[in-house]
């Protein structure tokens, strides 16, 4: 066994919970807000991403542009609502993918156990040794700039995390007497895994995936932001700091801290329902 | 109850004797093995791109004769891909990634200056992430439930999100652009200008990471907290500070070390960002720049490097391991 | 002077729920008091605060006086020196108890070293000596050992030599037993006694077993639900309880004698099985009689760990079970009993011989969908932790109705009426069958337990130390109800435990096993009133007895 099944187990060994239910609600609103602001962002935007105002350059907020212009003359506002679409469909494909093959993987290693458990888990070894954006930067040195390649890579990258906390739960519960009573009564070994282990799992498995979307979210832009993602003039959160970085030495913020912003607070509410999932669900699973 | 003397009889001082030895060697095989899978993905990686290997490694350039007959010459592309993939790693294993197509050095030369910078960024991080991290633990533990520990554990949260790329412009448009007091750009000469140089990038690369092991270390501390040897601990008449030094944060250790242990690659790969944020020299920038210039030799020296630093320092905590819990030199993996 | 002195002593929790309710107890100087509860009683509660350990953000009123001082809202010096000096604890789980990262020696002298500032060496010299005084083998090998290299039974003489470093005036000892297998429950009680003795310590003692409580202490307190029921000399509360719950207590403790306690043992099942033979494998009675319907000859599992020496768990055990009749197999952690068990119910592939059930060869696995069911319905199994063997996520009622429907192709509303049917065969009612495991009491889960297994109408069935987990009034109920059962169905039964006093009231044949052998088999009142083999006396003697009012011994050999 290596360490990062250890690392996770830790990571999710209980805990206080020390967001309150209004917190919670916020964070689930403000992330509705951003999904909605994603995908209705050609009604509600105030301009065109990629219109530039040239009398309203590195302007800063006012009626015309509530969160100012950029370099370039952009609105501010209107670029956030339009990079919010890549900078969170990225991370839902991401969470998805990586969740679906961890889970499946996963219960294969642990409810089979034997010589696939141990195949799977060096594979798993030698994956971890990859660090998620390591494998995206190299998916893209590969493949060439963009989403795509990244997201794929960073699916294959996060799939031994879900996987790994799939196995040990699933060995877990395959020791346990519910178990041996299904059996006894005669039950399958498909039914128990799939009508019984898997469900009992899955739980804590989707609310440690919920906490993978803000890490996924952050490297996703912070690729955007080395310029090896979303490519400018596209409009996203990281491309956007990248662009607006040669701005900040002659003072004007704004262009790099309002997308700044828009990561941390979409991180800080993804992170807050992780937590506070993670925190329910905890409870009622004995470790 | 007599058999079980006897075995309490046997094994007893085998800490670091005959199993020992094998567990170690154990570890060491399966590091080789990592190892060794790692570089057959990092190199035939490139087999996944369709069409001609010449015209890959020369993207963006000039396909001249010359050029791709040097570069068939130089990579063996001629060869069968196992040989190619032979002299790749015999040559890596003394030091020989291959030449540079941008800078028309050896990869290793290449690396090698930029090298410095980085180690010393992701070791000052990572000094400033033990100590912020541990303590910020150690303070949540001991206030379990109070509003220290609320506090605490929602700063961590805040400071989880904060990516290092936000990190680094919000701290040179504070720090250096609008205090002045450090520099905005470069790693300075020498060691103590290096360090000043640093802070500022150390600190954003550290931000994220410090509630990996603050939390770790909280969750791992209020687990032995609740632990019954502590109460027996107590119950003897032993000082609050001497039962949580020597029963509670020495037995919490392990987990402490592990995550730890995970953190460096992650460091090395995020250094990326701030490196490219700061301008610093260092093989995270190499790296994007490379990524950039299609330069893929460096590329896959600089992946197989973090892969290796990540396999060799897990393994060493591997190893630590026994002596932090002896339970597990015995190999009985109970907790 | 009395040396322990609670009176009214309650706590309240941090969210109000009061958890004591007023209780006083004394213990003289050189004095051992019992204190008795069930699970919830807030019996080792009370005993903590004697030392001032307290659950985080409680509330305490009342009084607590310890060898002249108050404990009570006492300075964090204060109670550390009456931690010291005045009084010591000895815990349940000896494996939770001693700090597993650091070596014996370390656990002994660590006070004696950080506390009294002793030099290492005196340290290590009073360590040996009470390593000595507790009888482990080797004390000096033990001070550089871990305590994972410990069984259970001598961790807890390395947790008392512990305790006694501190030379304490009152020993608090909560359920020092309970973890630990009968023999060595013996072992360990009458290292306690001795010491008691050769230093004239008080003694607290905490339990849940009347019988041991009685068996050393000289007084008794009985507590239920934060309060005290009953308090009075051994004997008299033993023999004369005064309180109604006390009362139902004694009734509910099984024993070893055939007192009235036994009333609850089934009335003679078929008899065909006569007085059964004694010694292993002694089922050879002339076959005119329709097949047995458990018959297993010569079964062994032995496992091979890797690296380590193979551990035989069951060697070549041989045994019959008449229809209707009910076996107790009988042994101590390690005995094989469990994986006898469950090689019976198919969970454990056996190494070698025969198992039948119902007259059908059911050593090889099941092939195919068809076989498995069919050997579902020829045994079925109650497990011993009520908490884990239902499926948290599926109701009582659900968990029922689909092995049902496994089973026998009922439609979804008839399965539904027929598992309200057999929850109220087991006690429980249609509501029950909503409810999810969590929110059901240990008795409660092993009543559905047995309801589901029911459901398939098994040919045996097979309960593994199934009521070791409850509570001595629960598991007299559900013994009630098994028995029960056996009169109405007549319900094969084996059932596997590692107490003897509760075997006499379900199983009219007893079987003993050690290390993976049989080593005695025969009537269960035969075989508890005159056992031939020297373990099954062993056995027998570890079971702690109320002492006779002249004797003191624990145990009498």
């Amino acid at each position: 066994m290596t360490t990062p099944t250890l690392a996770m187990r830790v990571l999710r060994a209980p805990r206080a919970s020390f967001i309150g239910r209004p917190t919670f609600t916020v964070a689930v609103l403000v992330l509705a807000a951003m999904t909605l602001g994603a995908v209705f962002a050609p009604a509600i935007a105030p301009y065109p991403p990629d219109a530039p105002d040239f009398l309203a350059v590195n302007a800063p907020p006012s009626p015309a542009h509530w969160l100012g212009t950029d370099g370039l003359g952009r609105d501010l506002l209107s670029r956030l609502l339009y990079g919010a679409r890549t900078a969170l469909l990225g991370p839902l494909l991401v969470v998805i993918g990586s969740t679906a093959v961890g889970m499946l993987l996963g219960l294969l290693a642990g409810w089979r156990g034997g010589w696939i458990d141990a195949a799977l888990g060096r594979v798993f070894d030698v994956l971890f040794a990859f660090p998620s954006l390591l494998l995206a930067i190299m998916a893209v040195a590969l493949f060439g700039k963009g989403l795509v390649a990244p997201v794929i890579a960073m699916s294959i990258a996060y799939a031994p995390f879900v996987a790994r906390l799939t196995r040990s739960l699933v060995k877990a519960e395959r020791t346990r007497p519910y178990v041996a009573a299904y059996r006894v009564a005669g039950f399958g070994g498909a039914f128990i895994a799939f009508r019984s282990v898997l469900p009992n799992v899955t739980p804590i498995v989707g609310a440690q995936s919920t906490l993978n979307f803000g890490y996924v979210l952050a490297e996703l832009a912070g690729l955007s932001f080395l310029g090896l993602g979303v490519q400018p003039p596209t409009p996203d959160w990281g491309a956007m700091i990248n662009e607006a970085q040669a701005g900040i030495v002659g003072g004007h913020f704004l262009p790099a801290i309002v997308p700044a912003v828009a990561v941390v607070i979409a991180v800080v509410a993804v992170n807050i329902i992780g937590e506070e999932l993670s925190d329910r669900i905890g409870g009622g699973a004995p470790a | 109850m007599a058999a079980a003397q006897a075995a309490a009889g046997s094994g007893a001082h085998g800490r670091f004797t005959g199993a020992g030895l094998r567990r170690v060697a154990g570890k060491l095989g399966g590091l080789a093995l990592t190892l060794f899978l790692a570089s057959l993905l990092v190199f035939f990686s490139r087999f996944l791109v369709p069409g001609d290997p010449v015209s890959f490694l020369l993207r963006g350039r000039k396909p001249s004769a010359e050029a791709v007959a040097q570069v068939t010459a130089q990579y063996g592309l001629d060869l069968p891909p196992w040989q190619q993939y032979l002299d790749w790693v015999v040559g890596a294993l003394h030091g020989d990634f291959g030449r540079s197509l941008q800078f028309r050095q050896d990869v290793a030369t290449v690396i090698g200056d930029r090298l410095p910078v980085t180690l010393m960024l992701v070791v000052m991080a990572g000094i400033g992430i033990a100590v912020v991290g541990v303590g910020a633990g150690i303070v949540a533990a001991l206030n379990r439930g109070k509003a220290l520990d609320r506090v605490t554990l929602i700063g961590l949260t805040v400071l989880s999100a904060i990516p290092s790329f936000v990190g680094s412009i919000v701290l040179i448009s504070v720090f250096a652009v609008q205090l002045g007091w450090f520099p905005t750009f470069g790693s300075g000469d020498g060691f103590g200008d290096m360090v000043y140089h640093l802070v500022l990038p150390s600190i954003a690369l550290a931000i994220v990471f410090v509630v990996l092991v603050g939390k770790v270390t909280r969750s791992s501390m209020v687990e032995q907290l609740g632990r019954e040897h502590v109460e027996v601990a107590t119950s003897r008449g032993l000082k609050r500070g001497t039962v949580i030094r020597r029963h509670v944060f020495r037995n919490a250790l392990g987990p402490i070390l592990t995550v730890s242990g995970v953190l460096v690659a992650g460091l090395i790969v995020a250094s990326t960002i701030v490196e490219a944020a700061f301008g610093l020299s260092g093989i995270g920038s190499l790296l994007v720049q490379s990524v950039d210039r299609l330069d893929f030799p460096v590329v896959q020296a600089i992946v197989m490097f973090v892969v290796t630093a990540f396999v060799v320092v897990n393994a060493v905590v591997d190893v630590l391991e026994p002596v932090i819990d002896p339970r597990s030199a015995a190999g009985a993996g109970a907790r | 002077m009395s040396l322990l002195d609670i009176r009214n002593l309650t706590i309240d929790l941090a969210d109000g729920r009061r958890l004591l309710h007023g209780i006083s107890l004394g213990v003289a100087e050189g004095e051992t008091v019992g204190l008795v509860g069930e699970s919830g009683s807030g019996k080792s509660l009370t005993a903590r605060a004697v030392l001032g350990l307290t659950p985080t953000g409680s509330r305490l009123d009342g009084s607590v006086m310890l060898d002249g001082h108050e404990v009570l809202g006492a300075a964090a010096r204060e109670v550390r020196a009456l931690r010291r000096h005045s009084a010591a604890m000895i815990f349940q789980d000896p494996r939770a108890g001693i700090n597993p990262m650091r070596t014996l020696g370390d656990h002994l002298t660590e006070t004696l070293r950080l506390c009294d500032g002793l030099p290492a060496a005196d340290a290590e010299a009073r360590a040996l000596d009470l390593l000595a005084a507790v009888r482990l083998p080797r004390p000096a090998d033990h001070l550089t050992q871990y305590p994972h290299e410990f069984s259970g039974g001598m961790l807890q003489r390395v947790m008392i030599a512990g305790a006694l470093t501190s030379a304490p005036k009152l020993l608090v000892c909560d359920e020092p037993t309970t973890a630990l297998d009968v023999t060595t429950q013996a072992e360990i009680m009458r290292v306690l006694v001795e010491q008691r003795e050769g230093r004239g310590m008080g003694m607290l003692l905490i339990t849940h077993d009347l019988a041991l409580a009685a068996s050393v202490c000289d007084r008794l307190v009985v507590m239920r639900a934060g309060r005290v029921e009953e308090e009075g000399s051994a004997m008299r509360v033993l023999v004369a309880p005064e309180a109604d719950y006390t009362r139902r207590l004694v009734a509910a403790t099984p024993t070893l004698a055939a007192g009235p306690a036994a009333s609850a043992e089934p009335p003679e099942a078929p008899t065909a099985s006569a007085p059964a033979g004694s010694g292993p494998g002694s089922s050879d009675a002339p076959s005119a009689a329709p097949a047995p319907a458990l018959s297993v000859t010569g079964l062994s599992k032995t496992y091979r760990p890797r690296g380590r020496p193979p551990v035989i768990a069951v060697a070549d055990a041989s045994f019959e079970l008449e229809r209707g009749g009910a076996l107790a197999v009988v042994g101590e952690s390690g005995s094989g009993k469990s994986t006898l068990a469950r090689m019976i119910v198919g969970l454990e592939p056996s190494d070698g011989g025969t198992l039948s059930i119902g007259g059908r060869d059911r050593a090889a696995g099941p092939r195919g969908r068809a076989e498995r069911l069919e050997r579902a319905r020829s045994v079925q199994m109650v497990f011993q932790d009520p908490y884990l063997s239902l499926d948290p996520r599926v109701t009582a009622g659900r968990s029922i109705e689909e092995a049902l429907r496994l089973h026998t192709r009922m439609p979804r509303a008839a399965a539904r009426n027929r598992a309200v049917e057999l929850l109220e065969r087991v006690g429980l009612t249609a509501e029950h069958a909503a409810a999810r495991p969590r929110t059901l009491s240990g008795g409660q889960r092993q009543r559905v337990a047995i309801a589901r297994a029911l459901a398939i109408e098994p040919e045996v069935l097979v309960m593994d130390e199934a009521t070791s987990a409850l509570d001595v009034s629960v598991q007299a109920q559900v013994l009630d109800l098994v028995a029960g059962l056996r009169r109405e169905r007549g319900l094969t039964l084996l059932f596997i435990s590692h107490d003897l006093a509760v075997v006499r009231r379900v199983c009219e044949q007893t079987l003993v096993m050690r290390r993976g052998e049989v080593v005695e088999r025969g009537a269960t009142a035969e075989l508890l009133d005159a056992p031939r083999h020297p373990y099954t006396r062993l056995l027998l003697d570890s079971v702690p007895r109320p002492a006779a009012p002249a004797d003191s011994v624990v145990a009498p050999r």
